[in-house]
């Protein structure tokens, strides 16, 4: 187990690494120039030169990636070009907005999905099955950012149920709080309650056939203990792979679900970073956002163990 | 860019609004315009058909309620708050709540004090101007606002490395402050648009206490004079300020605090306003107008504009902005007679009434009608005419369809422009291909001169100066057009230098002229400003500087 957990720190550092120096150079390859985009109307030569001079960007690139680094290994995220805020301030303010609809949005999903995929397995055929096939696909295909603009214009505009916009933070007004983001992360988790709807399904339907169910039928034990002790139990190994995996798509949608309900998540963050070319900020948040992938793959390795005894970590991460 | 516009179609109007212009330029001559903090009356408020300007009009306080919170939604996100650094449109819109100027602008785009209690006195030869200052005023820190303060902010303004003050403040050689309520400016040579930098950002003036302990952090918590005070920032989503009760004309604000949150998509803002999480809603889409105007809730107030959107066609930027021409082997680029046909080509009102449902308004000079120096000359338009256009293609010996390629925003407006645009010039003998890129990436091949032809627009400036000469004067900062005429550079020169309004005028006509010469760039429409606001709310007026005012705003009762 420590021969494993060291092999993956190894890995992941290595990953971080290659990652800061993707992001430093892809940043830098985007067309545009965050001087011109900074300085907008107001532009002169003497006023592009002092804004590159004042961010370091009259540098040589390897000169900057070197100053990156050394400032990252200090914990410096550097200041917005755009707004002269320290970065590590935006990300301390945007992380916890992000962290709280993408946690709720994976509950509100997994609750729905788990929900659905079982009924889907157990009442294979009848209507209730092709409710949920129906549902999913539509969460399958319908994109966040119509879902958003429908719930706005009925939920918010028409009947006044959500805000349309805003945020507050939990500290601050737990209730409010919730007000705000329930409806985001609903539209958020929609997608992902879809997939984890069709996987527990089929996962439930292929264990549902086992030996082992069969087994626990023949012991006499209640449909429902057979179903959420032996069959759902064995399906979610599945179902925690899925989620794993799709978080990156959560990523992306939180990015469009912040951006139409104003949310000041990472995800606003980073569209307003990428059409300002705030170097700084986008630096900063994709570089978490690897960080923050790098972490959940190794907890989703971790909980395989959990759920499914028959799975061991060893020293071979293969 | 955001630019507004007035119409130029509707004639009784533009009469009743060269009226006050003209008495607005005598009172300017003679030093005389009232002093008001909120930039004076207003016109009728409401709606308005397409085409009339509707600004607001101030709050009845007998109607107004105390207290609340405005939300403003804003369509991008200011950026440093600070006088001296700010470069975008949108932070003057906190500014004007919370950072007042010498000088303001009003409805009819006229110049009045504002922390200053008169327009300036200027000597004979132009070069030392007297600035009175308002007594008794304190700024948010409770610190005394005098003429030091002016002192330390102007020498902010032109010393700071990353100043962008310093060009439009021109050649102040030194600031004397005689005593408290007294600033006078020696300037190196005359400078006539002073006074419309003064009623910009350059003339915020700053508490010199804050300046001496925030120093470049000053925009993390901005001290000024203001109806409000700065309370805090969340990067990329909100602004709030607070009502500042050291304000010396602190009974005509009603409201405790202003929000502005910056949702960048138009329709989300219109559904924040509908759904009443925001109160006012900024640029809003030709689009939405209509749907908006059906909404008994909220009304649209549009403002003209100083600014301009316009096509530029690269006559000489080869190595970039600012180095010198060098000639462009291409016929639009060498032939003023093929620019001339793309001019002739297009039809600016079919284009302004069919892209944008008539409410921008037909441009063709730099100078608006609104601008007290307008003249006859500076709003001669040619006239749309394919065959002329086909007929000087014709003469310039190009073989026809003649293709050229534009660069574009890629925003959805910009591309309907184009479209249009497109099969428009059609008729006019050319094959107009179009090359959407974002915004970011515009500006950047815009200044290197990798363009034939581009669309891009100017917010406007109160002076003309400033509207003009950075874009066409030779090697000028944004002369992207790379163009250079001398005769041009000297009538430019001459209006910015000439102290008389009428010479001034005159000069800007004959400007204009030149322009349509050489077609180095080719103006197609104002933007008018288009602001949505629930009628809840009382006293919010938007004039054409384009900057919303919010201060003095209420709920109604």
């Amino acid at each position: 187990m420590a021969r494993y957990l060291l092999t993956r720190a190894w890995q992941s550092a290595l990953t971080l690494l290659l990652s800061t120096i993707v992001v430093f150079v892809g940043v830098r390859a985007l067309p545009g120039d965050p001087a011109l985009a900074l300085a907008g109307e107001d532009r002169s030569p003497e006023a592009l030169e002092a804004i590159r001079r004042h961010y370091g960007l009259d540098q040589p690139l390897p000169v900057q990636f070197v100053q990156y680094v050394e400032r990252m290994a200090q914990g410096d995220f550097g200041v917005s070009i755009r707004t002269g805020t320290p970065v590590s301030s935006m990300l301390t303010t945007a992380l916890p907005v992000t962290v709280e609809l993408s946690v709720l949005a994976i509950l509100i999903a997994a609750a729905l999905g788990v929900g659905a995929g079982v009924i889907a397995a157990v009442r294979r055929g009848r209507p209730a099955e092709w409710l949920a096939n129906g549902l999913a696909l539509i969460g399958l295909s319908v994109p966040h950012f119509w879902l958003g603009l429908l719930a706005i214009l009925y939920l918010s505009v028409a009947t006044g149920l959500f805000p349309a916009s805003g945020f507050v933070p939990i500290l601050e007004d737990p209730v409010d709080n919730l007000h705000h983001i329930v409806l985001p992360a609903v539209i958020l988790g929609t997608g992902l309650a879809a997939i984890i709807m069709r996987q527990t399904r089929s996962a439930m339907l292929d264990s549902l056939s086992s030996d082992y169910v069969r087994t626990a039928k023949a012991k006499g034990l209640r449909p429902r203990a057979v179903i959420t002790r032996h069959a759902l139990r064995n399906s979610l190994i599945v179902v925690v792979t899925v989620v794993g995996l799709q978080l990156g798509g959560l990523i992306s949608g939180a990015v469009v679900t912040e951006q139409i309900f104003g949310l000041p998540g990472f995800g606003k963050m980073t569209i307003d970073a990428v059409f300002q070319r705030d170097y700084p900020v986008i630096q900063a948040v994709v570089l978490l956002t690897a960080a923050a992938y790098i972490v959940i793959n190794f907890f989703v390795d971790l909980l395989y163990s959990v759920i499914d005894p028959r799975i061991r970590v060893t020293g071979d991460p293969a | 860019m955001t630019n507004l516009s007035v119409r130029d179609t509707n004639l009784p109007r533009r009469r009743v609004l060269r009226a006050a212009v003209a008495a607005a330029v005598v009172c300017t001559v003679v030093a005389c315009s009232p002093v008001s903090n909120s930039g004076g009356g207003g016109q009728p408020g409401g709606d308005q058909s397409a085409g009339q300007d509707s600004f607001g009009t101030p709050a009845d306080p007998a109607a107004v309620k105390q207290g609340g919170k405005l939300v403003i939604a804003l369509s991008a996100e200011p950026d440093a708050l600070d006088p001296t650094l700010s470069r975008s449109l949108y932070s003057r819109y906190v500014f004007q709540a919370m950072c007042q100027k010498l000088y303001d602008v009003n409805e009819q785009a006229q110049v009045v004090p504002q922390l200053a209690t008169a327009l300036p006195t200027t000597s004979g030869d132009g070069r030392t101007v007297t600035i009175p200052l308002r007594p008794g005023v304190r700024f948010a820190d409770g610190t005394a606002f005098d003429s030091a303060a002016v002192k330390a902010t102007l020498q902010r303004h032109l010393t700071n490395a990353r100043s962008a003050r310093k060009s439009e403040l021109g050649p102040i050689d030194g600031v004397d402050t005689p005593d408290a309520q007294t600033v006078v400016l020696r300037l190196k040579q005359p400078f006539a648009p002073l006074l419309g930098a003064l009623a910009d950002r350059a003339g915020m003036i700053m508490s010199a206490q804050a300046l001496r302990t925030r120093g470049d952090d000053f925009a993390s918590a901005p001290v000024c004079v203001g109806p409000f005070k700065f309370a805090k920032r969340v990067p990329q989503n909100s602004i709030e300020v607070v009502r500042d009760p050291n304000y010396y004309d602190a009974s005509k604000v009603h409201l405790d605090a202003i929000s502005w949150r910056i949702l960048t998509d138009a329709s989300i803002r219109a559904a924040n306003l509908r759904s009443g999480d925001a109160q006012v809603a900024d640029s809003v889409s030709t689009q939405d107008v209509a749907s908006l105007r059906q909404d008994t809730a909220v009304s649209v107030l549009q403002s003209q504009s100083l600014g301009y959107q316009g096509l530029t066609i690269n006559v000489g930027n080869v190595d970039g902005v600012g180095t010198a021409a060098k000639p462009i082997n291409r016929p639009l680029a060498q032939n003023a007679k093929v620019r001339q046909a793309f001019e002739h080509a297009i039809d600016r009102k079919a284009l302004v009434d069919a892209v944008f449902n008539g409410l921008h308004a037909v441009a063709c000079s730099p100078i608006s009608p609104a601008s007290t120096f307008s003249s006859a000359e500076a709003q001669t338009c040619p006239a749309h005419d394919p065959a002329k256009a086909k007929q000087l293609l014709a003469e310039a010996e190009v073989q026809t369809p003649y293709a050229v390629t534009m660069l574009a925003s890629n925003t959805p407006d910009t591309l309907r422009l184009a479209q249009a645009l497109q099969s428009m010039v059609k008729d006019g003998g050319f094959d107009l291909k179009i090359n959407p890129v974002e915004y970011s990436s515009l500006l950047d091949e815009q200044d290197r001169g990798n363009f034939e032809l581009l669309q891009l627009g100017w917010s406007g400036r109160i002076d003309p100066d400033a509207n003009i000469t950075n874009f066409v004067g030779t090697g000028a900062s944004q002369n992207v057009a790379g163009y250079s005429n001398p005769q041009l550079d000297t009538l430019l020169t001459q209006a910015r230098q000439a102290g008389d309004v009428e010479q001034r005028r005159k000069l800007y006509g004959q400007a204009v002229t030149v322009l349509q010469q050489d077609d180095a760039l080719i103006y197609l429409y104002r933007q008018r400003n288009l602001t949505a606001v629930s009628k809840q709310i009382q006293g919010l007026q938007v004039f054409p500087d384009g900057v919303i005012r919010a201060a003095f705003a209420g709920f109604g009762k």
